[in-house]
């Protein structure tokens, strides 16, 4: 849940009781934008500025909402952008922001987007994801978000490499909306290797796609018997 | 004079109509007692009046105050006064419920300021006293806006003596009351934010106060006081110290004067269950498991005495673990504690306790009934089996998956989930945003996008929930087919389950992300709750190779430790009943006949020949060794 990039400044704020200080909400924001640039992701981090909104609505920011939730988006399968929505509260009418706010409108899409990686549609995401109706959060939000395309490829990967010691071509590339050089690239970045006549990827053997039947046998220790030992030995 | 003095006596009875008081001693004076009235006026000045009347009404309330009760309140006082536990544990476990049940199970116990000359004012005893009535109004009677708004009036009363008196105070209290403090603080904090919550039905002077009623039962101040009690008693170096296994000593000197004391000591720690809870409540489950980092769960430590505080916080952790989708700690938090319940059913017997924990625990049932079926695996047998035969028709659908499965999940979950609240109340102090909200103004204002408005904290956690339980629908199914097959192909597969090949393949794949949950590892019990490894928690196993699906499963293989020791023990016992049962001799036959024929036993009795003297003591005892 730590990731290695955070800062001890960042670490102090999560960790402590200064989390609940309105004033460090600017710290948190800035430090999200740091992730949204470097490809970096910190839950925690985020999940504390989403409880400062909670207890604060006057600090609501509909833009950092948002780009905490794509980032949480490509976190998939953890549960990290359930825990986000956990946090936004109901809250009523934003008489106070100077624009129409966005969220009410995205957040619908955006569980749509999360429920499709989730269920491994990955193929459907795509989609959805270069429709239209998506265009705002194309435009506005995951354009500044460096590298959303891949990190949700890398959902993807995830989850193939777990389930998969063989894959088509044609598959992984509706997976990864790749195909052609860019996914033979893509696959050669992975290390894994494709069979160029039968168009069949081999995935390296992990430990999620290497199976055998086991039969779970009962270990018992010695230590789990003395009292069984010593009743014996005491009477004796 | 006398005539006056009965009018304001009988008008003084009911406390609440001091108003009609003031009508009544006007008019009083304008009916031709002017003479009266008027030599009267510079002594009956309003304040004195409403001293008297108050004083008065007092003096009534306390004469009608039982005299047992009295009693009862006198030494209550006194064993708290001479900070003596064991007699302040029997005044606040059995004399107050047993007073409650006989004098006040429908009524308010009397005011604090009622009983105060019983006590010599003693403003601790009163606080303490007022958190005892106002506790039994919030579970007995309907609290009203004044109690609610009075109970945090005193509970901060409470934790500002504790917290800042001039150094660490020197009461003692049980460890039992210091838990229902920290529990009962948040229970009405919780009962306040669902009040808080509903709009519609308040009056206008309820909408006033609620406007005007600033910090008074605010998130902040309510983690504000668990925060100190948490920082002042220094419970996480406690439990840090006692974990590195540092001497008395030292544990004294890193918790200092503070942390010293049992009562700041266990009112730390029950302070990190109570923001456990909190934050679960808020909806913030990381957080919530976090804040337990120093915690270690198990049923060793002496902070479990209390065994309300022990169920508590499993019930919360589990509770986080299933929103984290960690389905199987949740699983063998629940069974921990399932356990623990049902061997020390036998010893409680204290009612009011006994209640909540098995409505508790029949909430956890049903959660391991959920959990369960999103991830079937064996578990302990025992707490599954009494969790069917609870929750048995729903236990089936949910585990037989697909669309008919939500109904049962969704009934399940609000039955057994806590009572979420938001952590700001609606727009009291903004009259025109509150009349929207109760009633929108124009067409175009309904019509707006509600995502976010009008769901109740509740529903909001349950769709999350739900969604996650959506998608886990086709497994079942799937499951019930792969088992059937060492390997098969994914379009026979697709052509079973009449669906195109490509979404058979992606469910598959969702089939194995479900399989898998982050879990803690055994031997970290030590380490942070959130903390764990991806582990396969299903006995099936798969992998697709190409459009080939190959299937292994694990199986249990045949337990004989159990059998083994239950027969060992067994053996010994009968062993050890054997040698310790008296050898049935025929002489005993004898001896019994000889004794009543003749009154001089023979040498072999040894009971009547041990009292002679006492040198034969020895032989004796030896004798039974023999």
């Amino acid at each position: 849940m730590t990731p290695e990039t955070r800062t001890e400044l960042i670490e102090d704020l999560v960790s402590g009781v200064d989390r609940y200080n309105p004033s460090n909400v600017s710290i948190l924001e800035d430090y999200l934008y740091h992730q949204i640039r470097s490809e970096e992701y910190d839950c925690l981090a985020n999940l504390a500025i989403l409880k400062l909104y909670q207890f604060n609505p006057e600090l609501y920011n509909p833009d950092v909402v948002i780009n905490i939730l794509l980032k949480a988006l490509t976190a998939c399968p953890l549960p990290d952008f359930n825990l986000c929505i956990s946090l936004l509260d109901e809250r009523t009418a934003n008489n106070n922001l100077d624009e129409p706010d966005p969220l009410p409108t995205l957040l619908p899409i955006l569980r749509g987007l999360h429920s499709l990686l989730y269920r491994c549609r990955f193929p459907a995401f795509w989609t959805a994801y270069r429709s239209e109706e998506l265009e705002t959060l194309r435009d506005n939000y995951t354009v500044e978000c460096v590298g959303f395309e891949n990190a949700v490829r890398e959902v993807a990967i995830r989850a193939v490499k777990a389930a998969f010691t063989q894959i088509s071509t044609e598959r992984l590339g509706s997976y990864l909306e790749l195909s052609g050089d860019d996914l033979q690239a893509y696959i050669q970045k992975l290390g894994w290797t494709l069979d160029a006549s039968s168009s069949v990827i081999s995935i390296p053997p992990n430990p999620d796609n290497q199976i055998e039947a086991t039969v779970v046998q009962e270990s018992i220790s010695l230590p789990q018997l003395t009292k069984v030992i010593s009743h014996a030995a005491l009477k004796a | 004079m006398a005539q006056q003095r009965m009018a304001l006596w009988a008008a003084e009875a009911d406390i609440d109509e001091d108003v009609d008081l003031h009508l009544a001693i006007g008019n009083y004076g304008q009916n031709g007692h002017y003479e009266d009235a008027h030599i009267q006026q510079p002594q009956i000045d309003e304040a004195t009046l409403l001293a008297m009347q108050q004083h008065m009404a007092q003096q009534a309330a306390f004469s009608q105050i039982p005299d047992v009760v009295k009693g009862f309140i006198v030494h209550f006082h006194q064993a708290v006064l001479n900070n003596n536990l064991a007699e302040i544990t029997v005044a606040y476990e059995s004399g107050w419920n047993k007073y409650t049940e006989k004098f006040y199970s429908r009524t308010e116990w009397p005011e604090a300021e009622v009983i105060a000359p019983l006590v010599n004012d003693d403003p601790i005893f009163l606080i303490l006293y007022r958190e005892l009535y106002y506790r039994h109004v919030y579970s007995r009677l309907q609290p009203n806006i004044d109690d609610r708004f009075h109970s945090y009036e005193n509970s901060c009363e409470l934790f500002n003596y504790l917290l800042n008196s001039d150094g660490p105070v020197q009461l003692e209290l049980p460890e039992q009351w210091l838990w229902d403090i920290i529990d009962e603080f948040i229970y009405q904090f919780q009962v306040f934010c669902t009040w808080r919550s509903k709009v519609k039905s308040k009056t206008e002077d309820e909408l006033i106060m609620l406007s005007e009623g600033g910090p008074v039962w605010s998130s902040y101040s309510v983690l504000n006081v668990l925060y100190s009690l948490i920082q002042k008693s220094r419970i996480n170096e406690y439990i840090v110290a006692q974990q590195e296994g540092k001497t008395p000593e030292e544990i004294a000197e890193i918790v200092g004067e503070y942390g010293q004391r049992p009562l700041y000591r266990m009112l730390g720690y029950f302070s990190i269950i109570g923001l456990l809870r909190v934050h679960a409540l808020l909806g913030d489950f990381t957080l919530a498991l976090k804040v337990m980092d120093n915690v270690e769960l198990n049923q060793k430590s002496s902070f479990t005495r209390v065994t309300a505080c022990h169920v508590a916080t499993y019930y919360y952790v589990g509770f986080c673990y299933i929103m984290l989708r960690r389905y199987p700690d949740a699983l063998r938090t629940f069974v921990s504690v399932l356990n623990l319940i049902m061997r020390m059913r036998q010893y409680h017997t204290r009612s009011y306790q006994y209640d909540q924990i098995s409505k508790t625990a029949d909430r956890m049932y049903a959660l391991f009934a959920i959990c369960n079926a999103l991830s079937p695996s064996r578990y302990d047998d025992n707490i599954a089996n009494i969790s069917k035969e609870r929750y048995g028709e729903q236990f089936a659908k949910m585990a037989r998956g697909g669309e008919d499965s939500l109904p049962a999940f969704e009934e399940l979950f609000l039955y057994a989930c806590p009572k979420f609240i938001t952590a700001n109340p609606p727009p009291y102090d903004d009259p025109t945003a509150l009349s929207a909200l109760v009633s929108p103004s124009s067409p175009t204002d309904a019509s707006q996008p509600t995502t976010l408005t009008s769901v109740d904290p509740t529903h909001r956690h349950l769709s999350l929930f739900l969604a996650d339980v959506a998608a886990q629908a086709p497994v079942p199914t799937l499951r019930s087919f792969l088992k059937l097959y060492t390997s098969l192909g994914a379009k026979k597969l697709a052509n079973f389950l009449d669906v195109d090949e490509e979404e058979i393949v992606q469910e598959m794949i969702l089939m194995k992300q479900v399989s898998k949950h982050i879990s803690r590892v055994a031997g970290s019990e030590k380490s942070s709750l959130l903390d764990g490894q991806s582990l396969t928690s299903s006995d099936l196993n798969f992998v697709i190779a190409d459009n080939m699906v190959h299937i292994t499963e694990s199986t249990v293989g045949r337990r004989y430790a159990g059998w083994f020791i239950k027969n060992t023990e067994r053996t010994a016992r009968i062993y050890d009943e054997i040698k310790n049962a008296p050898l049935p001799q025929p002489s005993k036959n004898a001896n019994t006949a000889a004794a009543t024929a003749a009154p001089t036993p023979a040498g072999g009795d040894a009971q009547t020949k041990a009292p002679r003297t006492g040198g034969q003591k020895v032989a004796w005892g030896g004798a039974k060794v023999a």
